[in-house]
């Protein structure tokens, strides 16, 4: 508490700079010990240390400003796959997201559409995401200033996909991940980027988490329940036992791809790897806190286990110790079957409806969907 | 993690209880304060699920509150819908400064009686009485409708902490009374889910049981 006074006495002036972290968010009020924030300074050295070489290695297979990343992928895709688990340098981090996404092509292949969603597009959501705007990453400097650039930007990016997807439309969730890649890029860079993970760009499309009934959600809180129990049999059943099902602790994990409520150093680092590889990542980093935490888990009851989840050790948050332990369960053609059963069993119970498999979308259409929002725009406004 | 364990363990009945409302009335906040004494004005928006739990005593027992937050926004009732199950009571929440929060009250209780048990006790609390200048929902107005529906009314100020220790004393009053009037065994809803769980377990949902259950909500 001494560190807090100090800057709680002062008046509170136009702009308190309050102390933060490298990323930019605000550092907690000394709610650490001692040690752990000598230890954060010892990672955070050792990893600048890192990153200085890893810089030089990343910038020869970039090329200057992506040029020579396609080629280099091609080429090498597994050296790219272990640097990229490796973790990107910061300083690159925006550009080679977009690099990986897919969202550079759909930014050059879809010119001025998003300057036309943001600026002529009303949509029916702007109330509801400007609810949200202050409680979106409420710690971190770019966001604090009400209507500063920071959440003009947010809304900005959250307002020009409820437009663009009428479908999804603004859901709670969305904003942690367009709040995220802000931090790393320009807001139409943003845009794009999401939606090149909603709609597919390459990897499986991602709006059934956000469209109505959460579909993909449930699909991915069903497997991964399954992969518990299969991986952790002794854990998967003590959560049966404790009446413990997933969406207790797992829902905002996949809504958010981790963006929610996990250390910053953590996120970026699984976002980096979701970006190449896809979703599974999620699956295995959810299982690796749980195998890092197992023989402390099956000793907990309820309420404890719940308590549990949402304050892992800071060990287990590391991420050079957890993804090794998350790249550790090899869960990919498990996924595939797994949804496979979920999906025969959704179509079981409910023969009727029919829960739409949307599958990748080639760049082709995507940016006709682009310029159908355009073409929605230009009719409804004659 | 163990600590003080025993002592906390101790109580007469558990009662689970949910959090309900438009989002952005303050559902978190009122939790954090009334099981924390905390009220955090960076709060994020809740994302599914959050859990917390207080003993206290209510006429003279030891009641335990397992409360289940909601994230208010609409397509969220996908996941948060499930929780209702086996509650014996709900706080159903709407911002005093904002009508519209109120308007949708009757989408909640529809909510409640589509997902929740029949006999589940119901509480409207009109939050935010902080925000004096901006009141938009009259006092009157919100206790006849909370009259008219048999619902018991309060109206707090999580950022104050006015009336939220208050608030939950009458949910759970409200929820010991009905209990002990009459017999557990009187509800189909079945497995003790509408009783009072005597020193024992709560009932808790499974997310298959979500998926697999109602599915008459969805349309495209």
């Amino acid at each position: 508490m001494d560190k807090k006074k100090a800057v709680d006495d002062t008046e509170p002036g136009p702009a308190p700079s309050r102390p933060v972290d490298r990323f930019g968010f605000i550092k907690p009020e000394q709610g650490t010990s001692p040690d752990g924030i000598s230890k954060s300074k010892s990672i955070h050295e050792r990893e600048r240390e890192r990153d200085g070489r890893r810089i030089k290695k990343w910038r020869k297979m970039i090329g200057v400003g992506g040029s020579d990343w396609k080629h280099y992928v091609r080429r090498n895709p597994h050296v790219v796959k272990r640097r990229i688990r490796k973790g990107i340098p910061d300083c690159l981090r925006g550009l080679v997201w977009q690099l990986i996404s897919g969202s550079r092509d759909l930014l050059l292949m879809n010119p001025g559409v998003y300057e036309t969603l943001v600026i002529y597009e009303t949509s029916a959501s702007e109330l509801e995401i400007i609810r949200d705007i202050s409680r979106t990453f409420p710690s971190h400097i770019f966001f604090q200033q009400r209507h500063g650039p920071g959440q003009r930007s947010l809304y900005n990016v959250l307002k020009a996909y409820s437009v663009y997807d009428r479908d999804v439309g603004y859901v709670q969730g969305m904003g942690f991940l367009a709040g995220l890649l802000l931090l790393y890029m320009s807001e139409e860079d943003a845009f794009w980027l999401l939606v090149a993970l909603l709609k597919g760009a390459v990897h499986a499309p991602m709006e059934g988490l956000y469209q109505a009934g959460l579909p993909l959600v449930q699909q991915y809180l069903y497997q991964f329940e399954k992969l518990v129990l299969e991986q952790m049999p002794q854990l998967g059943q003590h959560f049966i036992e404790e009446m413990i099902n997933p969406s207790m602790y797992a829902s905002q994990w996949f809504i958010t791809v981790f963006s929610y409520s996990f250390p910053f150093h953590l996120t970026v680092r699984v976002w980096d790897v979701f970006l190449y590889e896809g979703i599974k990542v999620v699956f295995q980093v959810g299982l690796a806190l749980l195998r890092f935490c197992h023989d402390e888990l099956v000793k907990l009851p309820f309420e404890k286990l719940l308590h549990a989840f949402r304050n892992f050790p800071e060990e287990a948050t590391d991420p050079d110790v957890l993804l090794p332990i998350a790249f550790t369960f090899k869960v990919s053609s498990r996924l595939e079957e797994l949804e496979k059963e979920y999906q025969k069993k959704l179509e079981g119970s409910n023969a009727s409806t029919s829960t739409k498999r949307s599958h990748p979308l080639k760049l082709k259409t995507m940016s006709r969907i682009g310029s159908r929002a355009l073409s929605n725009f230009t009719n409804s406004e004659k | 993690m163990a600590g003080t364990r025993r002592a906390e363990e101790e109580y007469d009945y558990l009662f689970k209880v949910v959090l309900i409302g438009d989002s952005g009335v303050g559902k978190s906040n009122l939790l954090s304060r009334f099981t924390r004494n905390e009220f955090c004005l960076e709060s994020k928006s809740t994302i599914g699920v959050e859990f917390a739990t207080r003993t206290l005593h209510v006429e003279g027992k030891i009641i335990k509150a397992q409360i289940w937050d909601t994230a208010g926004q609409e397509r969220y009732r996908a996941i948060t819908s499930a929780y209702y199950r086996g509650a014996l009571g709900a706080v159903l929440v709407y911002d005093v400064s904002k009508p519209t929060t109120f308007d949708n009250i009757s989408r909640w209780l529809k909510e409640l009686r589509d997902h929740a048990d029949a006999n589940i006790r119901i509480m409207l609390v009109g939050n935010k009485t902080d925000l004096k200048h901006l009141r938009a929902v009259a006092t009157d107005d919100a206790h006849k409708f909370a009259e008219a529906e048999g619902l018991s009314y309060i109206e707090t100020s999580a950022l104050e902490a006015t009336n939220v220790e208050e608030a939950f004393q009458l949910i759970l009053g409200d929820i010991y009374r009905a209990i002990s009037k009459k017999p557990v065994a009187s509800d189909e809803g079945g497995a003790g889910a509408a009783g009072g769980v005597k020193e024992g377990k709560t009932i808790n949902v499974a997310a298959g049981d979500a998926n697999s259950e109602k599915k008459q909500c969805c349309s495209t």
